[in-house]
């Protein structure tokens, strides 16, 4: 099918146009909302403030990361996702979150005309980890549901693990929401 | 090739997936709609391949092909697009050969130890094929693998 064609096969238009920003993790675009990222730093930028834990119970949770008046989880996308593993250069601090994302780099930034639901078919994981999904230059790309990095459990059990440590807990609510 | 809402309950379309004939309900057929881009992005939903875009709409392709027969499900080029006749009522597509066509006949019961998925058997002359119940079938597959499921676009 040519682009021309699938272009005018673009899914009816549902819900309001929002900015996206477009990242990569391994061979996987993803998308999130432009509203719900709060800054975008190096990980070399950021070799001061975050500090190693140790913890099994979140494998994809190895740093936390004090920025500001915060301190947030570092979630590993390539393992959220399971993709293959890379070596992240950029994170995501994520907006009214104890949560910051690892990804590989940034695409763009965009504003897609809608976020289409994901179908019923898709029953695992998936459910949580996405908000539905955009229609992008010819290609379908996952939304990402911010909360869906870490679930309450895991905020839970990383708290439990690191003790003392553990990130503020002001930022709770809007992360477990 | 476009059903006709009128299609009747005993017209069936026949397809091919990998070396076998199925037949499907023609009532549950939407379409059979050309090769079209496979989106695909991960997630952990085994019986799911990823999602075309077809008249506007962002259908779920399910690997029947595997389903069916396991790795044998061979290249398939084109989408079956149906509808389930269950509590998911989503219009979805299955992979298939270019190679469909209407037949009617009488459907006769299944034989004995006959996997759920097979609602009966297509008496056509000589010949009998499988009648797909697609809601089995999709059913017959974990519905969430251990693991995430890696994927690339395909053209």
């Amino acid at each position: 099918m040519s682009a021309a064609r699938e272009r005018s096969e673009r899914p009816a238009r549902r819900g309001k146009p929002e900015a996206v920003i477009l990242f990569w993790v391994a061979n996987q675009m993803l998308a999130i909302a432009a509203e719900s990222v709060q800054e975008i730093r190096s990980t070399d930028g950021l070799a001061g403030a975050a500090n190693e834990i140790e913890q099994e119970v979140v494998p994809k949770v190895r740093h936390i990361l004090e920025w500001g008046r915060r301190t947030c989880y570092v979630v590993n996308a390539g393992s959220h996702f399971d993709l293959p593993v890379t070596r992240p250069t950029l994170v995501l601090i994520l907006r009214r979150m104890r949560i910051a994302v690892l990804v590989d780099r940034i695409d763009r930034m965009t504003e897609i005309p809608a976020v289409y639901p994901l179908p019923q078919a898709f029953a695992g994981k998936e459910r949580s980890w996405y908000r539905g999904l955009a229609y992008i230059d010819d290609s379908v790309i996952p939304v990402v549901e911010p909360s869906g990095f870490l679930s309450a459990e895991e905020f839970a059990a990383l708290d439990r693990a690191i003790g003392p440590r553990s990130p503020q807990r002001e930022m709770e609510g809007a992360a477990q929401a | 090739m476009i059903a006709g809402d009128d299609s009747g309950q005993n017209s069936f379309v026949l397809l091919r997936i990998g070396a076998h004939r199925f037949a499907l309900s023609a009532a549950l057929v939407a379409e059979l709609a050309p090769p079209v881009k496979l989106h695909k992005f991960p997630h952990t939903s085994n019986s799911v391949s990823g999602v075309i875009i077809r008249r506007r709409r962002i259908l779920p392709v399910y690997d029947a092909g595997s389903l069916l027969l396991g790795k044998e499900g061979g290249a398939q080029q084109f989408y079956l697009v149906a509808r389930c006749a269950g509590e998911k009522k989503e219009l979805s597509a299955i992979p298939v050969s270019g190679e469909c066509e209407m037949a009617t006949g009488q459907v006769q019961p299944a034989d004995d130890g006959h996997p759920a998925y097979v609602a009966g058997r297509l008496v056509i002359g000589e010949d009998s094929v499988d009648v797909l119940n697609l809601e089995a079938l999709i059913a017959s597959a974990p519905a969430v693998g251990a693991e995430p499921i890696r994927a690339e676009a395909q053209p």
